[in-house]
């Protein structure tokens, strides 16, 4: 996999998911400079790895699939690429993803939807579903994607690969381009548990630009465990609802029967204020957005879409025709919760609203449970179009993955599963900078779970 | 002012740290750089930039708080304060709003007509700079530079306790002088590393409430803040006693024409949508922190200068004068260490020391121990007191040691009571009618001698000593 | 809760978006439904005796006060979209002083 030439074919091969943002031509000879750079003690030595198009990089541009950084260069790598180099990797690209990822199925990207590897017809999810689509394509090994609600986790499960979110603080995220900033992560899409968590180990770790990541080593690599003996997995009921497709719930209950068999003890529990977390994540999001977003204003980099009236139409025009229509709703709910008169009743309850949902899980983790079991979305795959009628519709699909993001604790989904030859994935919840227990019993069930079998 | 109005004002001080890089990022603060060379992606804004808080404004910080007072408060949080303005790159500034650094402080000061003045101080807090716009280099356009973007900056935001513009100035020149003090800014208004915003409104002598009060912006220097108070006040009452009122808007000062206008108005009136800044965990301060702050504190200005009066036998106006700025009391207190006369050393400091570092960019330039030598030179009879001006300006424009200097240019006064013998006679000899007239008691005319002996000795006798041979030989 | 067209305007005014008159009236009912939703949340007593959950560090780690600028492999020149002698150069406030 470390040769650059057939990294870009493969890539080529695959231009009609239109999952990458950067010109093949661009990206073959980008690659044969770094392979020749690259370190060769690296543990990821000659590891393609693609990186999200929110994700700053000086290689290619960084576009976060907006207009209103269409051409934007980086002068600086993230953190999480300067040791991705640092450990040999090859940075494969930039892929596309919903604007400023924001968004759940790729569909608000401004260079066109990503195509589902398995079905034109789908979606791959998002907002990281260029990423997803690739390493679910089998062109790359591994990629980075980016969380603020689920963003790495449901494209993963739509795309029958691995996706891990790690605790809030674990990795940097300087460099990472700031949608929701106390919400997102850099996240990894990787074939397997072991290619996804090694570039997990490798880009995780303190870093002082960014205040929030904590003052850790990097994520130590587990071994794979020889069953799950002493492990005790936790099914919040909340996650389990009488209207849950049958078909997930089969592929659910046929992981957890697979994960006794190995020995761990399974125990039902209660998440209570699960209800609330959409909305909550709906308030503080686009809240964090809209004022993250004020820096796009065609002032200091970027194009204009306007440069000669006034300072105000420079404004209003390069923002109005700069952002797409879901990150302009997304901008106005957010001013509006912030604002006058209404900041006590959005954005206050709503940080309330979070610590009760973290509390809920430290109830269940302090009884010993060890590790929650849930399906990742709700569905596989929808249709491309199915859900951009109604906002809303589309926010449901991350019913089951905002509360991590909420409660900051690491996350992450693998293939449990397909139905009607769709990909599905099943989600672990660890405990916060317990990454490894989590991988582990990752390892163990992705060992024995039938995942290409019709649930 | 006449016809029972009272003013009252609360000023709102922008105050830059004296560090070394900015405070998110590690970029420098020096004034002066070409523009947009002391920059990075953090405080350039770029997507993906996080801040980075540095310690030392911090310290700074905490400093200030402590000297005015305030409560220091263990725990603070930094918060967004959302605009959009091209100098400002993330579109919002990292300040603090509903759990500041500090709060609770006061100030004290002499004020023209109250004395002694207690201003309160509600709050202190930390936040950082903005670029700077400069709307007259291009045509139709500005232009932006963001080297003081993210400098480091405290926020001082007084009680509405001042009640004249005089006051207003009183106050901030003693926020100067402590804020100086404590080495945390050159609190210079002239290069903006101290800003100051005023509100302004005016009720009826004895009353209580507070009226409308407006926003007075635009003030570049110390002077102008009691010209662009004075201006708004007469304004204020003007507009009341013809019947109108006042509208809550924000003024501009201009200097030229030494007169206030409304800013134009905006289409919104500020909604900052202030939250918890997300990219910053909370500002914690360990109690032994604090500790180390408070004492650290040097000496405060009143301190000293009631320390000075005491002390040294001062006068309290020289005691103040003295203590004006720490660099020139530390100076006068070295002068006295190396064994000058305290008031004889205040003269020197307060006349010659002054004056010369007024032409020489604030500069002492004659060391406290030379100066110290000059001071015994004269109370020893050596030098007179015109002399060792002389020599004082040598030594400021080109060193040396005081004594060799005067040797150098012949200034020593002889005191040899031998050659002082032969002057005297010499005189009395050529006067002999005024002899005569002296001693039969025209004793105001040894005024006369003794200005006859200094032409003969060309200015170097020494005068008390030629006055008692004089007496001597008269008497004789 | 009804958000009214004038609001959107208010609000897109205040973040600086032009939004087309044409777009306004669903643009107003989205967010009405937006916030019509996420308005659940009044189910948290509101007395304040919840405290807000803030992830990540417990504490501000301080950098120390030293001139080490963060890398910028190329500078504005490079990137602006209007750069003069220097500056940044944007159409002059006509409502600002």
């Amino acid at each position: 996999m470390s040769d650059a030439k057939a990294v870009a074919d493969r890539l080529m091969k695959v231009k009609r998911l239109n999952a990458l943002l950067t010109p093949p031509k661009d990206l073959r000879k980008s690659l044969s400079v770094q392979a020749a750079a690259a370190r060769p003690t690296g543990v990821l030595y000659g590891m393609p790895v693609a990186v999200k198009d929110n994700i700053c990089t000086l290689e290619f541009t960084t576009s976060c699939g907006s207009r209103i950084l269409e051409g934007y260069r980086s002068p600086y790598d993230a953190t999480a690429i300067a040791k991705l180099k640092a450990a040999g990797a090859l940075i494969a690209g930039k892929t596309n993803c919903d604007e400023f990822a924001m968004g759940s199925s790729t569909e608000h990207s401004a260079y066109g939807r990503v195509i589902h590897p398995l079905d034109k017809t789908r979606v791959p999810g998002g907002s990281s579903g260029g990423s997803a689509a690739l390493v679910g394509a089998g062109v790359v090994p591994a990629a980075l994607g980016s969380e603020t609600g689920g963003s790495v986790r449901q494209p993963a499960s739509f795309c029958g690969v691995v996706g891990i979110k790690p605790t809030y603080g674990r990795v940097s995220r300087y460099g990472l381009v700031a949608f929701g900033s106390s919400l997102d992560q850099i996240g990894v899409l990787g074939r397997s548990v072991h290619d996804a968590a090694r570039v997990l180990s490798v880009i995780s770790g303190r870093d002082s630009r960014d205040a929030t990541c904590e003052d850790r080593d990097p994520l130590r690599l587990p071994t794979v465990p020889e069953s799950l003996q002493g492990f005790v997995v936790g099914l919040p009921r909340e996650y389990f609802p009488p209207e849950l497709d049958p078909a997930v719930r089969r592929a659910c209950e046929r992981a957890v029967r697979l994960m006794k068999e190995q020995g761990a003890a399974v125990r039902e529990v209660s998440l209570p204020h699960t209800a609330y977390a959409v909305p909550t994540y709906y308030v503080i999001a686009p809240a964090e957005a809209s004022s993250n977003l004020a820096r796009y204003d065609g002032v200091r980099y970027g194009p204009r879409f306007d440069g000669a009236a006034d300072l105000r139409t420079l404004y209003r025009t390069t923002r109005g025709q700069g952002f797409g229509p879901e990150v302009r709703r997304r901008i106005l709910v957010g001013t509006y919760v912030l604002s006058a008169g209404y900041y006590d009743a959005y954005y206050r309850r709503a940080q309330q609203m979070r610590a009760l949902i973290a509390q809920d899980f430290r109830n269940v983790f302090d009884r010993g449970v060890d590790l929650l079991f849930t399906p990742t979305t709700p569905t596989p795959a929808f249709k491309a179009g199915e859900k951009l009628g109604d906002p809303i519709a589309m926010y449901l699909s991350d019913i089951f993955t905002v509360t991590a993001n909420l409660a900051g604790l690491p996350a992450m989904s693998i293939p449990i599963g397909q139905v009607k030859g769709l990909p599905i994935g099943g989600q672990l919840i660890g405990q916060a900078f317990l990454e490894d227990e989590m991988i582990e019993a990752a390892y163990a069930l992705e060992r024995v779970v039938p995942a290409t079998d019709e649930a | 002012m006449g016809s029972g109005w009272e003013t009252v004002i609360g000023l709102e001080t922008h105050v830059q740290l004296r560090t070394k890089s900015k405070m998110f990022c590690g970029c420098s603060t020096a004034f002066g750089a070409p523009p947009n060379t002391q920059v990075c992606p953090v405080c350039l804004g770029l997507p993906g930039a996080l801040p980075q808080p540095n310690g030392a404004a911090i310290k700074l910080a905490v400093r200030a708080a402590l000297a005015l007072g305030c409560t220091v408060h263990p725990k603070s949080i930094f918060a967004r304060k959302n605009y959009f303005y091209p100098d400002l790159p993330k579109g919002y500034q990292i300040s603090q709003h509903e759990q500041p650094l500090a709060t609770s402080g006061s100030l004290s000061f002499i004020a023209p007509e109250r004395a002694a003045v207690t201003a309160g101080i509600i709050r202190l807090h930390v936040e950082e700079d903005a670029g700077k716009s400069i709307h007259d280099r291009f045509p139709k356009a500005t232009a932006v530079d963001l080297n003081r973007s993210g400098v480091p900056l405290i926020e001082i935001v007084s009680a509405p306790d001042l009640r004249s513009p005089a006051e207003a100035r009183a106050y901030l020149l003693t926020l100067k002088q402590l804020l100086e003090y404590l080495g945390i800014s050159d609190c210079d208004m002239e290069k903006g590393s101290l800003r100051v915003d005023a509100n302004v409104s005016i009720r009826r002598a004895g009353a209580t409430e507070l009226n409308t009060r407006t926003e007075v912006k635009n003030i570049n220097s110390f002077a102008f803040v009691e010209k662009a108070l004075t201006v708004e006040r007469d304004r204020q009452i003007a507009l009341v006693e013809s019947g109108g009122s006042v509208t809550q808007q924000t003024m501009l000062y201009d200097s030229k024409e030494n007169n206030v206008r409304p800013q134009r108005a905006k289409e919104e009136s500020h909604d900052y949508r202030y939250f918890p800044e997300p990219d910053l965990p909370p500002l914690v301060l360990t109690p032994e922190f604090v500790a180390e702050q408070q004492s650290d504190l040097p000496e405060l200005p009143s301190a000293k200068r009631d320390r000075f009066a005491a002390q040294y036998a001062l006068s309290r106006e020289h005691a103040a004068v003295l203590t004006a700025s720490r660099t020139v009391a530390e100076y006068y207190e070295n002068v006295v260490h190396a064994g000058a006369e305290p008031q004889a050393a205040a003269n020197w400091v307060m006349t010659e020391a002054l004056a010369d570092a007024k032409d020489h960019q604030e500069e002492l330039r004659v060391p406290a121990v030379a100066l110290a030598q000059i001071v015994a030179l004269v109370k020893g009879g050596t030098l007179s007191h015109q002399a060792a001006k002389r020599v004082f300006g040598e030594v400021a424009s080109k060193g040396g040691d005081p004594r060799t200097v005067a040797e150098a240019l012949g200034l020593v006064q002889v005191a040899d009571a031998n050659v002082l013998a032969g002057w005297v006679s010499d005189v009395l000899g050529a006067h002999a009618s005024e002899v005569g007239r002296y001693k039969n008691g025209e004793t105001k005319l040894m005024s006369f001698f003794l200005g006859q002996v200094m032409r003969a000795s060309k200015g170097k006798a020494d005068p008390k000593l030629a006055q008692r041979v004089l007496e001597e030989k008269l008497a004789s | 809760m009804s958000v009214t067209r004038d609001e959107v305007l208010r609000i897109a005014r205040l973040a600086e978006l032009d939004v087309d008159e044409d777009a306004l009236p669903e643009l107003a009912d989205q967010m009405s439904r937006i916030l019509d939703y996420v308005a659940q949340l009044s189910a948290v007593p509101a007395n304040g005796s919840v405290k807000v959950f803030v992830p990540g560090a417990d504490a501000i780690r301080f950098r120390a006060d030293e001139v080490i600028p963060s890398p910028l492999a190329f500078g504005p020149k490079e990137f602006a979209p209007a750069f003069k002698e220097g500056f940044f150069v944007v159409p002059r406030l006509d409502q600002f002083e």
